[in-house]
């Protein structure tokens, strides 16, 4: 049926090639330090199953939602995957990343899948932590950087 | 239960019917006969789609037809949009660091 990808509750991906080997990606999304400066600002991160951490996010009208995640699969420097659940809120959805390796460049292919769980009033929209984070993270970057 | 069209879209068999009236308008017979389950079945699955806001029904007659109203699924295409646009933005600064990141390894190779 020619409509199939319009009614079917797909999943996002994003894929990007990265111009580093494999191990500065890896170390991008699992080492707290690095993540904190593209990513979330974290307490602690271990790619262990099991592992399970929290973030916050900042809603449209300046309410917290609070971001819960637990690991759920690690094979090193290949894949990541973590839950994404939001504390007090329905729905659950799950994060992989996962990493290949081609003559010094990283392909990297994210999947978010179960997304169609949330809730989905206007105010909560993963667009307005956006706008929180990539302000956050725009500003401190530079800074981080030019230093 | 919600009445969306996340709702909506979340069976299969839904998901054929709504494909089967975007193509024509059809009377409840004759979405029932394009499919093996019971007609019980299918009326259950036609009420959720018009609780849904994706079909409506109206009668001709003895007749009740069957037409899909498709704008609410734009509504589930933009809030997915929304999480691809998130995603895109953090694969955007990731890149942009690790490129820094080696542009100072060059200037301070250790």
């Amino acid at each position: 049926m020619s409509t199939e990808n319009k009614t079917s509750a797909n999943p996002v991906i994003v894929e990007r090639t990265i111009d580093a080997p494999v191990e500065i990606v890896w170390q991008a999304i699992t080492d707290k330090d690095r993540m904190k400066e593209w990513y979330f600002n974290l307490e602690d991160f271990r790619p262990e199953v099991g592992f399970e951490f929290r973030f916050p996010g900042q809603g449209r009208k300046g309410e917290s939602y609070l971001h819960i995640c637990k690991v759920t699969e690690v094979i090193p420097l290949r894949k990541l995957t973590y839950s994404w659940n939001y504390q007090g809120y329905e729905g659950m959805s799950k994060v992989t990343f996962e990493l290949t390796e081609e003559s010094n460049r990283t392909k990297l292919k994210l999947t978010h899948q179960g997304l169609e769980t949330f809730p989905k009033h206007p105010d909560f929209s993963p667009e307005s932590f956006m706008e929180g984070w990539t302000g956050l993270i725009g500003t401190s970057l530079k800074n981080y950087l030019e230093k | 239960m919600r009445r969306d069209a996340f709702q909506a879209i979340a069976d299969p068999t839904r998901r054929e019917i709504i494909a089967l009236l975007s193509k024509e308008a059809l009377n409840l017979n004759t979405v029932a006969e394009n499919f093996e389950i019971s007609r019980p079945a299918i009326s259950k699955h036609i009420k959720m789609l018009t609780e849904c806001g994706l079909v409506e029904i109206e009668k001709r007659g003895r007749e009740r037809y069957c037409t899909a109203k498709l704008e609410p699924l734009n509504e589930v295409a933009h809030w997915v949009q929304q999480y691809r646009r998130f995603w895109e933005g953090k694969f955007d600064a990731m890149e942009n660091y690790i490129s820094k990141l080696q542009a100072k390894d060059q200037k301070n190779p250790q």
